[in-house]
């Protein structure tokens, strides 16, 4: 099965390679994925729990990341197994920077599904596929959204008035006690 | 071919089925008719620990008309809704689309409600209930809500139930008299689902012209749509041959098709177009003024 198809991202590209290639944060994107374990270098081993309907599986399979180049481009190399069937599969990620703060992730792969899993759900497995697909990026933009949201609260005009009212008070405190301990 | 053991038990109420419900919680799965969920369980695709059985609960399957609102039971068979009077006099595209499903043996167990949650996207009942407006009520241990068909299917396999709820009752509004409507489909021969399904229901004006039309689609992309922009482009418009030709045309915008070994996306498309111009056609033909 093939698959293949474009999505934009609201966040610059250096950002989106961050989040695609730092494991911790790979795993969230992953649906069904509790996390991965570093085997070595951009190699990981995990799990994922996949429950369409009433069909739920637990898989654990490897994940590579090959043909590296920052931040730009890579090709990942899965394969899992579980009870009712395995998934191997590879295929290609590219980012390219639309304008500021947007990136299109371009992606293109080769997906073979067998077991029982297969020879039954034959009909939906292209669908199937698809709306993982879905949502591994929907997971990829609002991670990057709580990501920016948190960046902002960070420098935010709100979080530095407290700062400075906490200050205000310390120094008050250490007036009234006599002494100045920073 | 074995399911994996699990335990059965067979609630005597709604109430007492939701009570199960939450002791079991994710080990369990409701038992309707059985016609989607024993297939999967013997393939050991599903292994629930615990079956709750509501599939003979009398409260669950009563059809009935109240106060203008017609009222499904969900654990209604696909035959009894086939051959409700009730259910042909007032809603005729469902016992149309009910008529459709599988093979005698699957309309004889299987139910309303059970398709519904599946959500198969190659199901007949959702292009109907879309065109019919029906709404879903949904039961939980801390109350009910009702959620419109249009809500209801979310994607591939997928509805808005949530673990914990039980489809109680699908409600409809029958159609204003004079409506015309049709159901028809292109079945995958070996397992009668719908490749394509096209529920249509058209109402002429006064002067002739289509003054509503609704259009389910299902079998055509992860979950069963409204085809708006169909509707859209009939609306209005005298209902000429070439006008739903025009309108059917957009059957397939904004969805993807599925692709499979019995029909590729390309395929899928444009039976969606020809059978979207096949049902309204029908329904035209069944319009009275």
């Amino acid at each position: 099965m093939k698959v293949a198809g474009e999505q934009i991202l609201s966040a610059s590209r250096e950002r989106v390679w961050e989040l695609f290639n730092n494991p911790a944060r790979l795993s969230r994107l992953i649906p069904g994925c509790e996390k991965l374990e570093i085997l070595g270098p951009d190699e990981y081993a995990g799990t994922m729990t996949v429950g369409i309907a009433a069909v739920k599986g637990v898989y654990s399979g490897k994940l590579k990341l090959e043909e590296k180049r920052a931040p730009e481009h890579y090709r990942m190399v899965v394969e899992g197994k579980g009870k009712q069937g395995f998934i191997r599969g590879s295929g290609t990620l590219d980012l390219s920077s639309k304008e500021a703060g947007r990136t299109v992730a371009t992606y293109a792969g080769d997906v073979q599904v067998g077991g029982t899993l297969a020879q039954v759900g034959q009909r939906m497995i292209d669908s199937a596929a698809k709306m993982m697909i879905g949502q591994f990026f929907a997971a990829a933009a609002a991670e990057l959204k709580a990501e920016s949201v948190g960046a902002v609260a960070r420098h935010g005009i709100f979080i530095n008035f407290l700062r400075y009212l906490l200050r205000l008070l310390r120094s008050l405190f250490e007036t009234l006690l006599g002494r100045r301990s920073n | 071919m074995f399911p994996a053991p699990f335990d059965y038990h067979r609630a005597a109420s709604v109430k007492e089925a939701l009570g199960l419900l939450g002791q079991f919680g994710d080990d369990a799965k409701l038992l309707s008719g059985g016609q989607s969920l024993l297939p999967m369980m013997k393939l050991r695709l599903a292994q629930p620990a615990h079956l709750i059985d509501i599939g003979g609960l009398r409260e669950l399957a009563a059809i009935k008309e109240e106060a203008g609102k017609i009222t499904i039971g969900a654990a209604a068979t696909h035959n009894q809704v086939e051959t409700s009077d009730l259910l042909r006099a007032r809603l005729g595209v469902l016992s149309e689309c009910a008529a459709e499903i599988g093979d005698v043996q699957v309309r004889n167990r299987g139910t309303i409600g059970g398709s519904l949650v599946h959500a198969d996207p190659a199901a007949d009942y959702p292009a109907a209930i879309l065109a019919l407006e029906a709404e879903i009520k949904l039961e939980s241990a801390s109350g009910s809500r009702t959620v419109k068909a249009q809500d209801f299917f979310v994607d591939l396999l997928t509805s808005a139930i949530k673990p914990g709820e039980i489809l109680t009752q699908v409600n409809f509004v029958a159609p204003a008299a004079g409506t015309g409507s049709a159901y028809v489909k292109h079945p995958q021969p070996a397992s009668g689902f719908a490749i394509i399904g096209v529920a249509a229901l058209l109402k002429l004006d006064a002067r002739g012209n289509c003054e509503s039309v609704r259009v389910g689609i299902t079998g055509l992309g992860p979950k069963a749509f409204r085809a708006n922009a169909v509707e859209a482009a009939l609306v209005g418009k005298a209902p000429t041959a070439d006008a739903i030709a025009a309108a059917a045309s957009h059957a397939a915008n904004k969805v993807e098709p599925m692709s499979d070994i019995h029909a590729s996306a390309d395929f899928r498309a444009e039976l969606a177009r020809v059978y979207t111009r096949r049902a309204l056609e029908k329904a035209l033909s069944r319009c009275k003024r």
